[in-house]
């Protein structure tokens, strides 16, 4: 199932799913199948782009996180994601400003790592207040025409972590 | 109930002065964007909608930045002037960019470009701009307009929609010229939005909308908006038309009537060959009348076919249509009863030449030949009229040759009749 990172939690539960905003999605393989739970983990459904290789996904979150690392996982070597750029607060970064700008870091993906989804280390100090994040998929590993994806995930921890349940505990204490 | 941001892009090249489209071109656009902004807005309250003017000195140039606000919007379209010419590419790239610095990114985003002049562009340019908008998640509906110019485009703008459609989002419109611009576009899936039948669209419209898409419904009235009116309006028009039935069963019955007196009434002069020439000025008059009958039958027939056509139901001009039709029918027939027209005119006694348009005057029409026959009658206008001797022998001749005529067949129906004829002789 999906991997894990030591100390750090899946964040697919603060996204802010309508705000999420995918360009140059093909409508048949919305990002739905990428992100979602349950979706993601079916190696059947991906997101696929639509006119050409690139790929632009908006993921807002519902309060402040520190990003940690990074999961991307494809079907297949040819037609997955080979160099992304991250984004980090951008809310209306467009194809333009994504190839041009440097972004708050850019990866080069290894395609084991790629197929078998291990999580990818971002620069955790640069993660640090993390409203929004935006991934862009700039090429493939074979220059296809088309990028399919079938997981992405983000580890990290949320700014305000504050669990009622333990808070109640340590009262009776 | 798609919530969107729409840029609306204006064509004001110098094109746009032609008056195919009342009253211009620019201002029948105009309007349009007022529905279509309305339409909108109506839609969803949180739908935006900005303008783009297409052509200027300088490019093309955003008048209204997206805006729920539809005064704006108004304002702005009052403002266009017509000058230069149109560049889509750039125009569409600067709506794009209009689009993506919307303030709610929950939007969709929606370019509706007016295109009514010929387009400069390379189709390979468009294409690459119409990519780079499908990428960019933008739909974009065409409105082609202006009779040359949606000719020389149509292989361009269909190049385009065809790179720029994605999920059937994006449509191509083409509105031929001398028709209301607006008029055409409510009833297309510019107006209606691509999810539904139009009836969320067309509820959003209002007034405005109501009016204009009326050639789609029975009474220019929307069922689903006012089912009430639309009752109202169709049980006053099945009784009007229960009405007319009966009104045109009662003229047929009269007509039949009519015509039983006319036939028996006409055989007997036509045996007469003296009591023939006394018709020849009346028959005259009753042709004349009948080509005129005719003429408005033509015409009722014409006006009972617009009728037809015409679901609005006019009821005055049903009515006399049908009057006009019963009044050319009673006309023929009556006609058709008289003798042989061919018959030349026998030379005729100076006394019955006057006498005849007297007849024709009293009987207006069918009652001519029953009055005829009747003798007594015929005799007493004789007698009344000045410097007609009853008593002459010529006049005798006539008459007794008529009861002659007459009286065979008399005698088979009413015997007391001809009884008191005699006694007035």
């Amino acid at each position: 199932m999906t991997a894990e990172v030591k100390g750090q939690q899946d964040l697919v539960d603060l996204i802010e799913w309508n705000s999420v905003e995918v360009l140059n999605q093909s409508s048949g393989h919305p990002w739905v199948n990428a992100v979602k739970k349950g979706y993601r983990d079916d190696p059947g459904l991906y997101l696929e782009s639509d006119c050409d290789e690139q790929l632009l996904i908006y993921l807002p979150f519902t309060q402040q996180v520190k990003l940690h690392s990074l999961l991307i996982q494809g079907p297949e070597r040819e037609t997955a994601p080979s160099a992304i750029k991250v984004f980090v607060n951008r809310s209306s970064v467009g194809f333009d400003e994504a190839e041009s700008e440097v972004g708050t870091q850019t990866l080069e993906l290894e395609s084991d790592d790629v197929l078998e989804g291990k999580p990818v280390a971002l620069k955790y100090v640069k993660f640090q207040k993390v409203q929004s994040v935006t991934v862009f998929i700039s090429s493939n590993f074979d220059d296809e025409d088309v990028t399919k994806l079938s997981k992405l995930v983000l580890f990290g921890t949320p700014q305000f972590t504050t669990n009622m349940g333990e808070w109640e505990k340590a009262c009776k204490t | 109930m798609v919530l969107e941001a729409t840029v609306v892009c204006v064509d004001n090249s110098d094109f746009m002065i032609n008056g195919d489209y009342k009253p211009t071109r620019l201002q029948a656009q105009a309007e349009a964007v007022n529905l279509l902004a309305g339409a909108k807005t109506g839609s969803n309250p949180e739908n935006t909608v900005g303008v783009l003017s297409l052509a200027g000195v300088r490019g093309p140039k955003v008048l209204a930045t997206p805006t729920p606000d539809l005064g704006r919007v108004l304002s702005c379209m009052q403002k266009i002037k017509p000058e230069g010419s149109v560049s889509l590419i750039q125009g569409v790239q600067i709506a794009q960019l209009a689009l993506k610095h919307r303030q709610n990114k929950n939007q969709r985003q929606r370019i509706v470009a007016f295109i009514g002049s010929p387009l400069e562009e390379e189709e390979k340019a468009l294409v690459k701009v119409a990519k780079k908008l499908k990428k960019n998640n933008v739909s974009i509906d065409i409105v082609s307009f202006g009779e040359e110019a949606a000719e020389k485009n149509a292989e361009k703008l269909d190049a385009f929609l065809a790179a720029v459609n994605s999920n059937d989002s994006s449509h191509l419109v083409t509105v031929p010229p001398g028709t209301i611009l607006s008029d055409i576009l409510l009833s297309t899936p510019v107006f209606m939005g691509d999810n539904d039948g139009g009836s969320s669209g067309m509820g959003g419209m209002g007034g405005g909308g109501g009016g204009g898409g009326a050639s789609d419904f029975e009474f220019g009235v929307d069922p689903n908006l006012d089912p009430e009116l639309a009752l109202a309006l169709r049980v006053s028009m099945e009784e009007e038309r229960a009405r007319q039935e009966a009104q045109a069963q009662r003229e047929r019955e009269q007509q039949q009537q009519d015509e039983g007196g006319a036939t028996t009434a006409a055989d007997a002069p036509s045996e007469g060959g003296k009591a023939e020439g006394s018709q020849v000025p009346g028959e005259v008059d009753m042709k004349s009348a009948e080509g005129a009958g005719a003429g408005k039958e033509a015409e009722a027939a014409a006006s009972a076919a617009e009728d037809g056509k015409d679901a609005d139901g006019d009821v005055e001009m049903t009515d006399e249509a049908i009057l006009q039709q019963a009044l050319a029918m009673s006309l023929t027939t009556a006609a058709a009863g008289d003798p042989d027209p061919t018959t030349p005119a026998p030379t005729k006694e100076e006394e019955k030449t006057p006498a005849a348009p007297t007849k024709t005057d009293g009987a207006g029409g069918s009652g001519l030949g029953a009055m005829l026959e009747d003798q007594s009658f015929v005799t007493s206008v004789l007698s009344n009229l000045p410097g007609v001797d009853v008593s002459d022998a010529n006049v005798q001749q006539v008459l007794s040759a008529l009861k002659e005529k007459q009286s065979p067949k008399r005698s088979r129906t009413d015997d007391g009749d001809e009884d008191h004829e005699k006694d007035d002789k």
